[in-house]
């Protein structure tokens, strides 16, 4: 298993550091991409944090009322080896569809 | 990717090998006495093993790039290798692509043999001036003496879902520039051999991986490569060869066989060598097939279609019973991912192009 960290981005153009308010996931789950994680706050809005990808939850960094720094950690998931690539999805294997079918008068030469 | 396969722990794994008829005849060939033995792993694993074994060969290889060290690179490619042959070898650079390369050329001058990588496709432009104008001519410039035995290692072509400049094709950017060479593997296999082939060259060669397929796992068989040179017949037919590339060639291999479902026999050639383009191996399927699709993710205008087209025109123009095919990305910069699968090439447009060749008439 691989360990990949998502650090707190920038919630806005510039903002410096977020409040967390609450957890909506905890050590141990298993997330989804998209799943809500942390609800936050900065200076201009109150946020949740969608995941950035699916995976195991491993570690996360401040309880509620603690401050984070942008691009501190702040969770932790662990993922299979194999699907540890950091940008983008991991393509799925799927059985090919199709819509078309040939026909094709072929002559002696074929 | 905690554990590295090794030559050794394959050995201990014979249980596990399966041959094809095409290694059993490659092997037929050119070892008649050697043992049949492969084994199952990724691209992402395959090309892992081809770097650390070519660190371990050459103690003149270096690898850096972003992330490619402590993180062992973000599809993890170069795991492990950091710590295995220390920061010196192996090592993270700052984000400045042009850095990287022009860094690469110092190296090559000062007889090292760079394996850099860039991290995504779109991230090579930054660097266009050094692989342009040092990288691909210096040894012409240095009437042979300044050789550049560099690697440039480039995650390429689309399929991942991922942001923008992260899933461009920039083959025939790369191919129209003279002094490098330009190959692109399809397979665990492949990227095994190429790589290691590449990183022996005394010439630049870009590597172009096909990112969506490090995750699919294939038979390698890590003693006997095959031929590395030149193109690839992958399955063969009788009625029309599509030629592909990187990504594209397991998605031809789909298209193949429904084909058969439908009475086609379609031959698949991998083209492999992107520059110089293996014009025999073009000439000689088409000779048989007499009919040619190519498909690729780029875009079509001035894409690396085009090229392949004219070489089969200018070698099959008697026999050839259609214009070639060209299926292809549209001429637009690369989609979000959200429409990816609308631009790259998909079974039903390339099963249309070789219908339209299937129905074509002269006069």
């Amino acid at each position: 298993m691989a360990e990949i960290s998502f650090p707190l981005p920038d919630l806005g153009e510039g903002l410096i550091e977020a409040t967390i308010l609450e957890w909506i996931v905890a050590v141990g789950d298993q997330v989804e991409r998209n799943q809500p994680l942390v609800e936050v706050e900065t200076t201009k809005s109150a946020v949740e944090l969608p995941s950035p990808q699916s995976g195991k939850v491993l570690r996360i960094h401040g309880e509620a009322g603690e401050k984070i720094n942008v691009g501190e950690p702040l969770i932790v998931f662990e993922v299979p080896d194999d699907t540890a690539g950091i940008v983008g999805t991991v393509p799925e294997e799927k059985a090919p569809k199709r819509r078309v079918r040939l026909s094709a008068a072929l002559d002696d030469e074929d | 990717m905690s554990e590295h396969t090794t030559a050794s722990d394959l050995d201990a794994a014979q249980d596990n090998t399966v041959e094809t008829d095409t290694q059993q005849q490659s092997r037929e060939n050119v070892f008649p006495s050697e043992t049949a033995k492969t084994t199952t792993m990724s691209m992402q694993a395959a090309l892992n093993l081809a770097l650390s074994e070519t660190l371990e060969d050459n103690p003149k290889t270096v690898i850096f790039g972003e992330d490619v060290g402590k993180l062992g690179g973000v599809f993890r490619i170069t795991d492990g290798l950091q710590t295995k042959f220390g920061a010196d070898r192996v090592f993270d650079t700052p984000l400045a692509e042009s850095g990287i390369l022009g860094m690469s050329v110092g190296l090559a001058m000062a007889g090292f043999h760079p394996i850099p990588e860039v991290q995504f496709d779109g991230f090579a432009y930054p660097a266009i001036n050094q692989i342009v104008c040092q990288i691909g001519r210096m040894n012409y410039r240095s009437r042979g003496t300044m050789p550049m035995p560099i690697t440039l290692r480039v995650p390429s072509f689309g399929g991942i879902r991922a942001p923008e400049h992260h899933g461009e094709s920039l083959e025939a950017l790369f191919a129209h520039v003279p002094g490098l060479k330009v190959v692109s593997p399809s397979s665990p296999h492949e990227a095994y051999h190429l790589l290691k082939h590449s990183a022996t060259r005394p010439d630049p060669v870009i590597f172009m991986e096909p990112k969506s397929r490090y995750w699919q796992k294939g038979e390698v068989d890590l003693k006997n490569a095959g031929s590395v040179e030149g193109s690839k017949v992958v399955r063969p037919g009788k009625h029309l060869t599509l030629v592909a590339w990187g990504a594209m060639v397991a998605r031809c291999l789909q298209v193949a066989e429904l084909a058969a479902e439908d009475g086609i026999e379609i031959e698949v050639l991998d083209l492999r060598w992107l520059k110089p383009i293996d014009a025999g191996g073009l000439a000689a399927s088409v000779a048989k097939t007499r009919r040619a699709v190519v498909v690729h993710e780029a875009p079509r205008t001035s894409g690396l279609g085009a090229e392949v087209a004219a070489l089969i025109s200018e070698q099959c123009f008697g026999t050839l019973k259609a214009p070639v095919e060209r299926i292809t990305g549209f001429d637009v910069p690369y989609p979000s991912g959200d429409l990816e699968d609308e631009y790259i090439p998909n079974i039903d447009r390339i099963l249309f192009g070789i219908q339209r060749v299937l129905e074509y008439r002269r006069g």
